[in-house]
């Protein structure tokens, strides 16, 4: 029902869903992140296998800049690219990638120089809202966040992992052309933990540390329940990190 | 089905329902876990309460078995059908116990079982692929492979590219049987570029990273399936 009101809603607003790939990137001192692409499927298209493939990347910055673009060409359908990132502000983010008849996954690997982890992006999209709507929205949202919430248009649940030397952290990425507010609350069976309120700017990103919802177990490894609301479509990696927190190796991880 | 496999020593939480699922649906009818060795053994059946969210992967293996070898845990989650005709989609985390390395967080693969030719798949669902960095990484990289098939074994090909030289590897799994299968990391001079799975039906297949001087895991991940 929730799903056909919104629907509805975006044909009677004007909000334009284009397809878009994206994956997220996140850069720190001493970790690297760099984009692995390839178009290994095209080669059971006879008709488009030959290549060359150009493809072509924007990298948004946490704030939702375009921080840096980059252009690289695909041989043919064996070819593999490896893009370094450049470091942009917040640390955190987003990049879409625009190449035509771009059909395999494409991956982001970070590396402390010693090894990689790695994930695949996801072909999705990201909404456009019309200027009017917007202002509704700001306006909407900025009487709502006074009491600490959001209009909950999207809403995600995902578990998150809490452990003595490890624990899974949230990267949020606003894919919209509007501010989005997201609350973000957890709770552990019955019992409800903290709540935040984040102010996410129009295509910026936020890593969420999940301890700063509540208290770290003392010792095993805790599973809370994440719940992410907020007024534009927005998704959300998994970002693992180990003894050394977000200052150590790092992974990145999809979710359904 | 859907099934993944579970080492000593790793802390390993199985999300047994579909975490997106609305609160409604947050609970299943049924859930069987099965373990088997490498040689396709039946460790053990144990019984698992379907109305928990997570399961505790290393408890359970632990108070179930003796084995300290590589287990596949075979998951066959049913919702009350009812009410959602879905099986749910699981989602795992894992970190070796003081390990420096970060913890992974992956899908685990649903999988085909019983007898292929009843199975009903309309897709391109058993030729993978999976590409990695070419710089000199402390990692080797290996594909883990199990049949969940009942009677008959899979014949398994495993391709690994480095540059334009491909190496064929030709492996054979019976019935319930799981193995690790190494990919070199290089050959005659080229780094591993390109692993590809290729088998007569679905198997469970994740590729995986290794740390060269712990064994610790930095990648567990399915491989890209073709479905065009």
């Amino acid at each position: 029902m929730a799903r056909h009101l919104r629907s509805f809603a975006r044909r009677l607003f004007g909000v334009t869903r284009p397809p878009t790939y994206y994956l997220p990137w996140i850069t720190r001192p001493g970790l690297e992140c760099t984009l692995v692409l390839s178009n290994v499927e095209a080669r059971f298209k006879p008709e488009y296998s030959a290549g060359p493939f150009p493809v072509s990347i924007v990298q948004y910055d946490a704030v939702g800049r375009a921080a840096h673009r980059y252009a690289v060409t695909l041989k043919d359908s064996t070819d593999t690219i490896e893009v370094p990132l450049h470091p942009a502000v917040g640390g955190c983010g987003f990049v879409t990638i625009n190449g035509s008849r771009l059909h395999s996954d494409l991956y982001v690997t970070l590396s402390d120089g010693h090894d990689y982890t790695a994930t695949h992006g996801r072909g999705e999209f990201v909404e456009g809202y019309p200027g009017l709507v917007r202002l509704l929205m700001t306006a909407a949202c900025a009487v709502a966040s006074t009491v600490g919430r959001t209009l909950p248009v999207f809403t995600r649940n995902q578990y998150v992992y809490l452990g003595h030397d490890s624990r899974s952290h949230v990267l949020l990425m606003n894919l919209s052309n509007v501010t989005n507010w997201i609350r973000a609350s957890a709770s552990a069976g019955d019992r409800r933990l903290g709540s935040l309120l984040l102010r996410l700017p129009p295509m910026g990103a936020y890593l969420l540390d999940v301890a700063s919802l509540g208290s770290e177990p003392a010792s095993g490894t805790t599973v809370w329940r994440l719940r992410l609301e907020g007024n534009a479509w927005f998704n959300l990696y998994i970002v693992g990190a180990g003894s050394r927190g977000l200052a150590g190796p790092l992974s990145l991880m999809h979710v359904k | 089905m859907s099934a993944t496999f579970y080492e000593r020593g790793y802390d390993h939480h199985v999300e047994i329902i579909h975490q997106r699922d609305a609160e409604a649906r947050r609970r299943l009818e049924s859930l069987e876990v099965t373990l088997y060795d490498a040689a396709g053994v039946l460790l053990a059946t144990p019984k698992v309460d379907p109305a928990q969210e997570i399961l505790n992967l290393g408890a359970l293996v632990a108070d179930t078995t003796n084995t300290s070898e590589r287990v596949m845990v075979v998951l066959d989650a049913r919702y009350d059908e009812a009410i959602f005709p879905y099986r749910p989609h699981h989602y795992a985390y894992l970190h070796r116990a003081g390990s420096s390395a970060p913890p992974l967080y992956y899908a685990i693969n649903a999988v085909l079982g019983g007898v292929p030719d009843r199975v009903g798949a309309t897709n391109i669902n058993n030729f993978e692929t999976y590409v990695f960095r070419q710089g000199p990484f402390a990692q080797r990289h290996s594909v883990l492979l199990g049949c969940l098939a009942r009677f008959v074994p899979a014949q398994v090909q495993v391709f690994t590219y480095y540059g334009s030289r491909r190496i064929a590897r030709d492996v054979t799994l019976a019935p319930k049987c799981h193995v690790e299968v190494p990919l070199a990391a290089e050959h005659e001079g080229e780094r591993l570029a390109r692993v590809e799975v290729k088998s007569l039906f679905r198997l469970l297949s994740y590729v995986v990273g290794r740390r060269e001087d712990t064994g610790d895991l930095v990648l567990f991940d399915h491989l890209f399936t073709y479905v065009k």
